[in-house]
């Protein structure tokens, strides 16, 4: 990785602030910023299908902190301005304008939006941890200095390497263990039963597959891939294996410097999130957009602009 | 922030968020285990094998005076997948995950923190069909004097019941059976249960 300059320093000062340049930071706010307002759409869409003025559900069993504010049943006609309050701000934040404020308003909606969602039957989902995670880092970084709308307005002279070095680096961390502390999870309360034979991975694609019954003709209404796969117990411990050893290694993706093997690491996970979609419908298919923090986006920035600009021209002499 | 500060922040940003883990704390923002995480290990495999159509119906309700009504999830406004989890999990006495999972194998210090500080064991002490019946009548603005309040919930719904021998030679094609409808009062619920033959199913009726 050509932004990675080693020096006689402690440990600690080589892994988080010597990775990065200043403007890096800048740029992954941008893109992590977009595809966030893509992955946060993605989560809450079954909420906006309701009868904005018919019933207000009462959970059955409220998230704890609906639990302690007194939240116990949903507006339905709320979550619509919520969820457009949650997007907008997403955009604010990529772009930099209002930046922190900006990441409180995520928080904030992001919080009451999987509130609600999670309340009805109290399933709480992961998808928004890694989001909350992240964000926190953001705020607590000079991420708004940096090729942001507010920067430029404010002649901004940006930011020093290591300040934007730490909270990449403390990001891809927190994503590297979200997976390491998955497999240890799984040890930890089910040992290697988890992966024996087809393990929890069949008896997921059986349940799944079968939670909508099957047509008249005898198929399973949805899911038939998982029906298929659950036929095939050797195929899902193969499976099941590589989700072990991926788990198991990914923490050392934050000591590869080559940029190329970064991504196939990183193709792998995302992979292994859109097969969970297609065969389980596990919602954490747009994870993967927050990968960005795993790379040098100031030169892909850099890069898309030269290439934006070079097409203008072209284009406008075409015309 | 100096880089002494900084360090000083991420020392304990991670001790938090990494502690979580090491107490298995897994109130959001804050997870030790994802979704799927836990496995119980078993000679059996019982899933629900849903029915689109008898779902989209939903509950076979009674009111205090008698009537017979059906309650989907668009009389109590709520999402498809949420509704789905009520009528085919709760309703039939099935927590959410993490409450199975909450004190599965834990260790002497977490076992201390979480019988003093959370209390008793969800997946032991609550009452998820009951959960539902006092949920739909709020939902619907049914007080306790109202003659129109819902008094009895059905939900009827097939379950197939797997070995583990089936299972591990991927044979999914001769499950048990059964047929089972879950009958939710103010008193209780209770679970009546008629065997049938075809795997593949046969409409469930109302």
């Amino acid at each position: 990785m050509a932004d990675y300059h080693p020096r006689h320093r402690s440990i600690v000062d080589r892994f988080f602030f010597d990775w990065f340049s200043g403007e890096t930071l800048g740029a992954v706010r941008l893109y992590f910023g977009i595809g966030l307002a893509l992955y946060l759409a993605s989560q809450y869409p079954q909420l906006l299908i309701l009868d904005a003025f018919g019933p207000q559900f009462h959970y059955t069993i409220p998230i704890w902190y609906f639990h302690l504010l007194g939240i116990d049943h949903n507006i339905p006609w709320l979550n619509l301005p919520v969820m457009i309050l949650m997007l907008a701000a997403c955009l604010f934040f990529a772009f930099g304008k209002w930046t922190k404020p900006a990441i409180i308003v995520i928080l904030i909606t992001m919080f009451y939006l999987k509130g609600v969602r999670d309340s009805f039957t109290g399933d709480v989902h992961h998808r928004e941890v890694p989001v909350f995670a992240l964000l926190i880092l953001f705020l607590f970084s000079k991420c708004n200095r940096v090729l942001g709308i507010d920067a430029r307005r404010r002649g901004s002279q940006g930011i020093e390497d290591w300040e934007a070095s730490w909270p990449l680096r403390a990001m891809q961390v927190w994503i590297a263990f979200f997976y390491f502390w998955a497999l240890m999870a799984k040890l930890r309360v089910s040992g290697l039963t988890w992966f024996e034979n087809g393990g929890r991975i069949q008896e997921t694609l059986v349940a799944r597959a079968l939670r909508d019954g099957f047509t008249t003709n005898g198929e399973v209404a949805n899911l038939s891939l998982a029906w298929e796969l659950a036929q095939r117990p050797d195929l899902i411990f193969l499976c099941g294996a590589a989700v072990f050893i991926f788990e198991l290694l990914i923490p050392l993706i934050l000591f590869v410097k080559e940029w190329r093997w970064r991504l196939v690491l990183l193709i792998g996970a995302t992979m292994f999130h859109i097969s969970n979609f297609l065969l389980m419908n596990v919602q954490f298919y747009l994870y993967p957009l927050l990968f960005v923090v795993f790379f040098d986006m100031a030169k892909v920035h850099r890069a898309l602009k030269a290439k934006l600009r070079l097409r203008a021209p072209a284009s406008a002499t075409a015309a | 922030m100096t880089k002494a500060k900084t360090k000083l922040f991420l020392i304990g940003y991670f001790l938090v968020l990494f502690g979580a883990v090491l107490l298995r704390i897994d109130y959001f923002p804050l997870s030790w285990v994802p979704m799927y995480g836990f496995r119980e290990e078993s000679e059996f495999v019982t899933v629900a094998v849903g029915d689109l159509k008898r779902r989209d119906l939903g509950f076979s309700a009674v009111r205090a005076n008698g009537e017979k009504l059906f309650l989907s999830r668009r009389d109590l406004n709520m999402p498809p997948a949420n509704f789905r989890r009520l009528y085919q999990e709760r309703a039939f006495g099935e927590g959410p995950p993490q409450h199975a999972r909450e004190r599965a194998a834990l260790i002497a210090f977490n076992r201390w923190w979480y019988e003093t500080l959370i209390g008793e064991d969800p997946a032991k002490t609550a009452d998820y069909p009951r959960d539902i019946l006092n949920s739909v009548n709020r939902t619907l603005e049914l007080g306790p004097d109202d003659p129109r309040r819902i008094v009895q919930l059905e939900a009827h719904l097939d379950f197939a019941t797997f070995t583990r021998a089936h299972l591990d030679e991927g044979d999914l094609s001769n499950p048990k059976r059964e047929r089972r409808i879950a009958i939710i009062t103010p008193e209780g619920t209770s679970l009546v249960r008629q065997p049938i033959d075809n795997f593949k199913g046969a409409p469930i009726d109302g």
